[in-house]
């Protein structure tokens, strides 16, 4: 069986680093179209629909949208939390020039956005329980 | 013997003079006199506390821990501060923060349901005032707004060139008027007595010029002014006021301005039928006094630059005088 060469190693490295590079933005890309999606279709729906109308159907739109987007930011940050790989080796900082600590680094960052995304994912829907009107 | 205050007493005295001139007046948030300012006024002070009581706890801990208990804490307690403090504490104080200010927004919307409704037009720079009464009569005026106390008055509200935002502190939050699109707010002042709007967008050259007054009266007293508002303007009496309205006429004022049961009906500028009996000249600028009228006609372009309204230095004094008596008497 052939040996794999140096330059394969790294060029595994290198793609699993473009995985991770990735999984930074995904939560917060998802918290992105999470409050474009509540504060465009809301807009929509108030400019459109007739005065005395209830808000019903949004409600349930903003909750079903933002139950999605929490569901998909805590597997990304679940994800990210293996990748880190505290519980197994408990390195909390990554600032050596190696690629296990570039490679915990991206996923601790990737795990810390997640948190922050999911509050801000819970922040934004918080207005629709307390909506009734277009008002 | 008396002991002369200290420089740093002065100083202090000095500094607290401006900032608490802003607690009182007919233009505070801080004295409510509405249920929506009352509401927002709560809202300021339960925020203004906690961020003073979090200021004084955070600062505290900085000073315990750098000045009157300097030593390593464990990286144990050190993460808790941070997870505890840094993360779960703040966004679970935000979230309540955020979940009580939103539960106000429902009532802060509230349809109005006093008899008569008001729509105001933003101009440059003054305020064009509509009364609907229930009858579906409607009643002009301009720069002034009566309401009921007590009751709740749906006030709709556009206008006509620029954005403007109507805004009485003492009674509700502010509300943008846009060219072209309508929005809405409702009043329920609850007691009587004279405050203070003002234009909180910035339109133009005169906006700082753009301010109103809102008198509240008893309900009674309301339907009163009301009628006495929609009667054609009162007939003058002295000679000097008839000259007034002879010049007022012949000057072509009525092609700008209204004064119901003349034949000027000019609805560029304020309806003048019943100007004499408001609070103030030229939205909220000057009080309604025949010099205050006399002073506004001759030189109107400089107490209110760019103003549509031209100046009338080119009138003799008596003639203005005349104008001022005129004016001052349609109440």
């Amino acid at each position: 069986m052939k040996k794999p060469s140096t330059h394969d190693q790294e060029e595994r490295e290198f793609g699993e680093e473009v995985d991770s590079l990735w999984r930074i933005v995904f939560s917060p890309l998802v918290w992105v179209f999470h409050f474009l999606a509540c504060y465009i279709v809301t807009a929509i729906i108030c400019a459109k629909m007739p005065a005395g109308d209830t808000l019903a159907g949004l409600r349930w739109f903003i909750l079903g949208i933002t139950l999605t987007s929490l569901v998909g930011i805590a597997a990304i940050g679940w994800r990210s939390w293996k990748q880190w790989g505290f519980v197994d080796d408990g390195v909390k900082v990554q600032d050596l020039p190696t690629e296990e600590h570039r490679h915990e680094f991206l996923a601790h960052a990737s795990f810390l956005l997640s948190i922050v995304s999911f509050i801000g994912v819970c922040y934004v829907a918080v207005p629709a329980i307390f909506l009734d009107s277009c008002r | 013997m008396t002991t002369k205050p200290s420089s740093t007493h002065k100083l202090l005295t000095a500094a607290l003079v401006l900032p608490l001139s802003g607690c009182d007046g007919l233009q505070s948030v801080l004295q409510p006199a509405g249920k929506e300012a009352a509401e927002i006024a709560t809202l300021f002070h339960v925020l203004l506390v906690g961020a003073v009581v979090l200021w004084i706890l955070v600062n505290g801990i900085f000073f315990y821990v750098t000045r009157l208990n300097p030593r390593p804490l464990s990286r144990r307690a050190a993460e808790t501060l941070i997870i505890g403090g840094g993360i779960l504490f703040p966004t679970i104080v935000l979230g309540i923060l955020l979940a009580w200010s939103m539960s106000l927004m429902s009532s802060q919307r509230e349809l109005g349901n006093a008899p008569v409704s008001v729509s105001v037009t933003g101009e440059q720079w003054w305020w064009r005032v509509q009364y609907r009464r229930e009858d579906g009569s409607l009643l002009a005026s301009a720069n002034e707004l009566r309401l009921p106390a007590g009751e709740r008055t749906e006030v709709t509200l556009t206008s006509n060139k620029v954005i403007h935002s109507f805004w009485v502190p003492a009674l509700a939050g502010k509300m943008d008027m846009f060219p072209g699109r309508v929005t809405r707010l409702a009043l329920q002042p609850e007691t009587t007595g004279t405050y203070r709007g003002q234009c909180a967008e910035f339109c133009g050259t005169s906006h700082a010029l753009m301010a109103f007054q809102v008198v509240v009266m008893e309900p009674n007293d309301f339907e009163r002014w009301l009628d006495d508002q929609a009667a054609p303007a009162k007939e003058p009496e002295e000679a000097l006021a008839l000259e007034g309205r002879q010049v007022f006429l012949r000057e072509g004022c009525g092609a700008c301005n209204t004064v119901r049961g003349t034949p000027a009906a000019g609805t560029t500028g304020p309806d003048l039928t019943h100007v004499g009996g408001r609070t103030t000249l030229g939205a909220g600028i000057l009080p309604t006094t025949p010099d205050a009228f006399t002073r506004w006609i001759q030189h109107t372009e400089s107490i209110k630059p760019d103003v549509y309204m031209p100046s009338y230095e080119h009138l003799e004094q008596s003639v203005l005088e005349a104008l001022g008596h005129y004016l001052k008497g349609l109440s």
